[in-house]
């Protein structure tokens, strides 16, 4: 069987390819959506199950292997790790049921990724062997082009290093502070690589990430970057993925979550701080988020749902100390119709599953606990990792100090 | 691959004499890698090669080639799309025929952050931003709501900033309205272009004009979450008062439409359509939002309003109505 996990979504950890699902023009002139309509629930009636064994199961094949057709994860793989060993994690399988041996080779693959003297990991080995050194240095010197660290899957490597217990020995904070900082733009933001590459709040996050696991945000102009997040709030009360971009969830997540890592006794803490009324507006389009007809979440205004922005909106809604304003029975019931019915989760009913959606569904419902029968770790929402990961991280980087 | 290369038979690059002297590199992978890919022999071939050739550091005409075909093969490339460009500048490549390569590649991956990270390298080497204007719409045709076609527009007209640019912007936007009117992304792109260009425009015209342009939109389709968040953002974004509203919204939060009263027609507030569902939801919302500011004695109103939109019309935020209810009442009572 196929596995059709090239599935796109807007804001995509992976450094390819977006997408998210269309309402369409179809609507129609005068055609109402803001209609109440019946969807069979009763606030007692338990919902389908969980099928947690499947979605670890998808996540293993992927593991194991991805067919040709998803070449395109190529330079994203260390995100698909990401997503599969969070699924084990928070579906409470990695702690029980992950073998030492598997364990092990695994951290060892991460750790090949890990580009020490420049301070990062990169997505995966298809630039070259796993051993820098062995490799690339004639050039390296010269060239921007040999898979320099990249943002987003060094932020995905530390997370999945902590799903695995890793002690994180062989890091070098400074190096990978030195890291952070070069990934800044004169305009604030930061690139997926140090001195370039494409840039938006997905990798403004990522970069607050990894200061506040580092408990050091003197590598970076905060300010600065405070003012590029500022810049990409829009009219509608959510944040788009550039300055002037529109109002998407995944972004909007990135921007609340980048916010609220800054610790409350920095000096920049209160240009951190939302306005009552820019949280209010937040608030409004967050829940807005939630279509009536499905439960689920869309990204984007007149939009469909998709299973990820469960994750993106309801993680933003908890950030805000809101996460009691959205209909958690009703997203839990839309993430059910999104199982595959031979494990994973996909972006809508019916379609194929991915390592990506079924992640952030089963994350989505970690946040939001829909019912009582769906057994999940909980989850921070802010660095999207269950306590027990961010507390052993946070743990393990502060010893290291 | 598109339809346009599927033509030759493709050669792999180690049966090419003309690469005879590159040495190819294989991939490295641990014992057990996570996520491998079952690479298909034409991308484990030219990526082969692209290792050895990135190794020695070759900058020469044969890399675009080979670089193109990594790229068709896998959009998503960063380090092919990177290197590529650098062959570009240190060859003294025309980038004018680059763009041309480009917008194939745009128009068969549009969902692809590199492709349009390199498009912005080229124009911002090229400097020319009108017909990149016209292509970018040529894509939107293909996809209205395309992130990446709209960021990379907005990106293009904050970028050039020229008076003839913007000047086309509008009705473009009325083009693709007409077309779909929950575009929210043409909504969103109105906003930019008459709010936060650096605009010598006259405001309280915008506002006008604006104000006006919303509220036949929302006419013709009440129901339509963009145009009432758009009629909201101008009201915040000029800090006027959205009771300045109330004789156009009332007429939104009724069961049916009002008989026909032929002696007034408020054209500044034009109301629903025949055939439009009412109550709009987005109306009842937004009444409430003005008589929460109205003064305590206007609570009551808003509450109901909440109300009416937690039971009936609006019950998935069902607690983010029961949400605003308390804490106006809590506000009232503390006045």
């Amino acid at each position: 069987m196929p596995l059709p996990l090239g599935n796109k979504s807007d804001v995509d950890f992976g450094v390819g390819v977006s997408d998210d699902s269309d309402l369409g023009a179809g609507a129609g002139v005068g055609a109402g959506v803001g209609v109440g309509v019946d969807i069979g629930d009763h606030p007692s009636s338990p919902l389908p199950l969980l099928n947690s064994s499947g979605h670890v199961a998808h996540c293993g094949r992927c593991l194991d292997g991805l067919p040709s057709s998803l070449v395109e994860m190529d330079a994203s793989r260390m995100a698909i790790a990401f997503y599969c060993l969070g699924t084990l994690d928070v579906t409470n399988y990695a702690e029980r049921k992950i073998s030492s041996t598997d364990r092990e080779s695994w951290k060892e693959w991460i750790w090949d990724q890990y580009v020490g003297e420049r301070g990062g990991f990169r997505p995966g080995p298809f630039m070259g062997s796993g051993d820098s050194a062995e490799l690339l240095s004639e050039t390296e010197a010269t060239t921007t082009s040999t898979a320099p660290p990249h943002l987003i899957m060094t932020y995905c490597a530390l997370l999945a290093l902590a799903t695995l217990r890793d002690d994180y020995a062989k890091l070098d904070r400074a190096a990978l502070a030195r890291m952070v900082g070069a990934c800044q733009d004169a305009d604030g933001g930061f690139a997926t690589m140090p001195g370039g590459g494409d840039a938006d709040l997905r990798m403004t996050y990522c970069a607050f990430v990894v200061c506040a696991l580092l408990d050091d945000w003197s590598c970076i102009d905060l300010a600065h970057a405070l003012k590029y997040i500022q810049r990409c709030r829009t009219y509608e009360g959510g944040y788009g993925q550039t300055p002037q971009g529109e109002s998407l969830g995944g972004p909007t997540y990135c921007a609340l979550a980048a916010l609220h890592l800054v610790p409350p006794d920095h000096p920049y803490a209160p240009a951190a701080r939302l306005q009552p009324a820019e949280r209010h507006a937040t608030v409004r389009w967050l829940v807005y988020m939630q279509a009536e007809a499905t439960g689920g979440f869309s990204g984007r205004t007149n939009k469909l749902a998709d299973a990820c922005y469960g994750f993106w909106c309801g993680a933003a809604l908890a950030i805000l100390g809101a996460g009691d304003f959205l209909d958690a029975r009703a997203l839990g019931r839309y993430l059910a119709q999104c199982q595959y019915k031979f494990g994973g989760i996909s972006k809508a009913p019916g379609e194929h599953p991915d390592p990506y959606h079924t992640y952030l569904s089963i994350a989505a419902a970690a946040i939001v606990s829909p019912d009582p029968g769906w057994e999940l770790q909980a989850l921070d929402p802010i660095i999207n990792a269950t306590h027990e990961r961010r507390d052993g991280q946070r743990r393990m980087y502060l010893l290291r100090r | 691959m598109s339809a346009d290369d599927t033509t030759a038979e493709f050669v792999l690059y180690a049966e090419r004499p003309e690469w005879f002297d590159v040495v190819p590199i294989s991939q490295y992978e641990n014992i057990q890698p996570l996520a491998p890919i079952f690479y298909s022999p034409e991308y484990k071939d030219a990526t082969d090669y692209f290792r050895g050739i990135v190794k020695t550091g070759e900058k020469s005409p044969r890399v675009l080639e080979l670089t193109e075909t990594i790229i068709r093969l896998n959009p998503a490339h960063y380090s092919a799309w990177q290197y590529r460009y650098e062959v570009l500048i240190a060859i003294s490549a025309p980038l004018e025929l680059e763009l041309v390569l480009t917008n194939k590649l745009t128009k068969s991956s549009p969902k692809t952050y590199q492709v349009w990270h390199h498009r912005r390298l080229l124009l911002t080497a090229l400097r020319d931003p009108a017909p990149e204007l016209m292509f970018n719409e040529e894509v939107l045709k293909a996809d209205a709501k395309n992130y990446h076609t709209w960021s990379h527009r907005q990106w293009l007209l904050a970028h050039f900033d020229q008076a003839e640019l913007w000047d086309g912007e509008l009705p473009f936007v009325e083009r693709l309205l007409a077309d779909d009117v929950r575009n929210n992304s043409a909504w969103h792109h109105r906003f930019f272009v008459s709010f936060e260009r650096g605009s010598k425009d006259n405001r309280d015209e915008a506002v006008r004009r604006e104000l006006a342009f919303t509220k036949e939109k929302i006419a013709l389709a009440p129901n339509n979450a963009s145009a009432w968040n758009y009629l909201r953002g101008i009201l915040d974004h000029t800090r006027m008062s959205y009771s300045t509203q109330t004789a156009f919204a009332k007429q939104y939060i009724v069961d049916k439409i009002e008989p026909w009263d032929n002696d007034v027609l408020d054209l500044e507030n034009p109301p629903p359509s025949s055939g439009a569902e009412l109550p709009c939801a987005a109306a009842i919302e937004f009444m409430a939002d003005v008589h929460e500011t109205s003064g305590k004695e206007c609570i009551p109103r808003a509450v109901e309003l909440w109300r009416s939109l937690a039971d009936t019309h609006d019950t998935v935020r069902k607690r983010y109505w029961e949400y605003r209810i308390r804490g106006a009442v809590a506000n009232s009572s503390k006045t």
